[in-house]
């Protein structure tokens, strides 16, 4: 395979993300967008895509379409990614890979039986603060590492553009625990542990305390508790509680300690980055994921983070789901 | 003249907060009638963000409105009102923001008044008409209390507060499609709505970042007490369209006599626009208004 051509399915909030990047790929052209609504689709068209449709099973019947990417909510997550690796496309799916540990395994299974690659979506992995922090400690730079804290805090899906003329509406099935799979533990607490699992190896234990303060039924904060094979001890903080995005790991080895962020930034530097470059530095992780998997597609090789990955993830969040410390 | 009473909320209990709106109300010679039987309050329920954030009107400072309503009155129905908007619906926000557990503790009703029964009303604005749904629980109410905050909005109104609180009372869910219009159909709906009482929860401020300002504000006039709120923000109120046209189509004064503790002192705490801030809002009005917020990553 020379060039990737490719689909986007769901062209909510981070399927726009990837849109916009899909754009500036190399060795990749976006062919198609689909997308129930009819304001997203003239958002693909006015981005020059040629094809939009309402439905994603007229998008897999395209035999122009190599690889797609999928951006829906993750109860769609399993019917929509075994239609795609039925029609034998390549997979890139936004995490949390599923709702649960059997639909994780339905959708791996699916992508292996059609001989189709599955990467999940973890732009944390290519963004460059975190990837130097990976580099130190296969570098035992740091010796090793005892203690790490990890911190994700933001709001959620409960973000709201205050100066834009049109207010933005939390889609309904961010309050279905049903259909979520969870709170903000599985939603942005799959990110921590993704990366500290690619930091640190498998996850032998954890617990948690799950917070309620937006009186929801599902958790709007947790903190993880989790021991990893290779021994290091992870706290994990995430949250949808607070206005200010704040995203640090920070280790603490026995030679060295290292803190990496990834801070939110102002309206006028992602302006000029936009400007300058097409794309803010901020986002530029969600660029360099695609670009790998594009990568992985062209010279045969397996994504990474895989489906099983993704599967880890989710079996560490379940456990973490089940062993629940209670505080008075 | 119309009276604006400033009151500093002593601690973070409702039986401070209550004991500063008694204080703000005495100011202003506010008499509770006994034989009140029905009760509308409208707070700020703007969005899914708490309290804490200055964004939306305390639980615990209606609690203590409640209380103060219950010993004064003979209430025996009370309801906390509010609409689905285009970015928010009443049945999240009631839960999420803590006013389902203050409904079942002081008995009161919850309305989500964008289901409730509406009759159409026609208002005059200038030369023009507006027709606008009027929610029965409002209209049968025999006092409506408005509960505002005090915020900075979008850059054509500038100003949140107790005029601009009742656009919530429009049963409409898509509000943004009166955004064209704003400043007209805000003082259309207060015409259309007028509430007896204005009380600012201003204990937490958002401004540019939220700031325990301890601020309880009061009026019978929602002109009057917009304009203490513009000046407490850093906004001269006579660039406050909408302020100017709410005042020549009679909602009330522009001028009017301070009671209690003085306005400055809150004007000096408040969290203000500085003037890079506030060019930057300009720069972003304009960058809106072209459709390039998209392309530079704005929205």
């Amino acid at each position: 395979m020379k060039s990737v051509n490719l689909g986007i399915i769901g062209l909510g909030y981070v399927g726009k993300i990837h849109l916009r990047h899909s754009k500036k790929l190399g060795n990749a052209n976006l062919v198609a967008v689909a997308d129930i609504s009819k304001k997203a689709r003239k958002i693909a068209k006015d981005a020059d895509v040629k094809k939009t449709f309402a439905n994603y099973e007229h998008l897999l019947k395209d035999d122009d379409i190599d690889a797609v990417i999928i951006a829906l909510p993750t109860h769609l997550h399993l019917q929509c990614a075994t239609q795609v690796a039925e029609a034998k496309k390549h997979i890139f799916l936004e995490k949390p890979i599923a709702r649960n540990v059997t639909e994780a395994q339905e959708i791996i299974s699916a992508a292996q039986k059609n001989s189709v690659k599955l990467m999940i979506g973890y732009p944390l992995r290519f963004n460059t603060e975190f990837r130097n922090v990976k580099e130190k400690i296969k570098n035992g730079t740091l010796g090793e590492v005892e203690i790490a804290n990890a911190t994700y805090i933001s709001s959620g899906p409960f973000f709201h553009r205050t100066e834009s003329h049109t207010p933005t509406s939390v889609p309904e099935w961010w309050f279905k625990k049903e259909l979520t799979g969870g709170g903000a533990l599985i939603d942005i607490g799959s990110h921590m542990i993704n990366l500290l699992r690619w930091y640190f190896g498998d996850i032998k234990s954890i617990k948690s305390l799950l917070g309620y303060r937006l009186n929801m039924d599902i958790e709007d904060s947790a903190i993880c508790l989790a021991r990893f094979e290779s021994g290091t001890t992870a706290v994990i903080n995430v949250g949808w509680f607070s206005q200010k995005l704040f995203l640090e790991v920070s280790l603490l080895g026995s030679v060295n300690h290292v803190t990496a962020t990834r801070a939110s930034q102002s309206r006028l530097l992602t302006a000029v980055q936009m400007l300058t470059t097409g794309t803010s530095r901020f986002s530029q992780s969600h660029f360099a994921e695609l670009q790998y998997f594009v990568n992985c597609l062209i010279n045969d090789s397996t994504p990474s983070p895989s489906g099983e990955d993704g599967l880890k993830d989710l079996k560490a969040i379940s456990m973490a789901y089940k062993n629940q410390i209670q505080l008075a | 003249m119309s009276l604006v009473s400033f009151t500093k909320i002593r601690g973070n209990t409702i039986n401070s907060v209550k004991q500063a709106i008694i204080e703000s109300l005495d100011l202003i010679d506010y008499p509770f009638k006994k034989e009140i039987k029905n009760v509308v309050i409208k707070p700020n329920l703007c969005y899914y963000w708490d309290y804490s954030t200055g964004q939306t009107t305390d639980p615990k400072f209606v609690a203590a409105l409640i209380a103060l309503i219950r010993e004064k009155t003979s209430a025996e129905d009370i309801s906390i009102i509010e609409s689905d908007a285009s970015a928010m619906q009443c049945k999240h926000v009631f839960k999420m923001l803590g006013y389902e557990k203050l409904a079942h503790h002081y008995n009161v009703n919850l309305i989500n008044i964008s289901q409730d029964k509406s009759d159409t009303v026609e208002v005059k604005v200038g030369s023009q008409n507006f027709h606008l749904m009027v929610p029965r629980t409002i209209r049968n109410a025999d006092l409506k209390i408005n509960v505002p905050k005090i915020k900075y909005t979008i850059e054509g109104i500038k100003i949140t507060c107790a005029l601009k609180n009742i656009f919530g009372c429009n049963p409409y869910r898509w509000k943004f499609r009166f955004h064209p219009k704003l400043g007209e159909t805000i003082v259309a709906l207060n015409k259309a709505m007028r509430f007896d009482l204005c009380i600012v929860d201003g204990n937490i401020c958002s401004g540019v970042a939220p700031r325990r300002l301890g601020l309880a504000m009061a009026s019978k006039d929602p002109v009057a007490i917009d304009t203490a709120a513009a000046k407490i923000a850093g906004v001269n109120p006579r660039t406050i369209k909408y302020l100017q046209l709410a005042k020549k189509e009679g909602l009330g004064n522009t001028v009017f006599i301070q009671k209690g503790a003085s306005l400055q002192y809150f004007k000096d705490r408040y969290p203000r626009k500085s003037v890079m801030e506030k060019l930057m809002g300009k720069a972003y009005s304009v960058v809106t208004d072209f459709g390039l917020n998209k392309r530079l990553g704005l929205e």
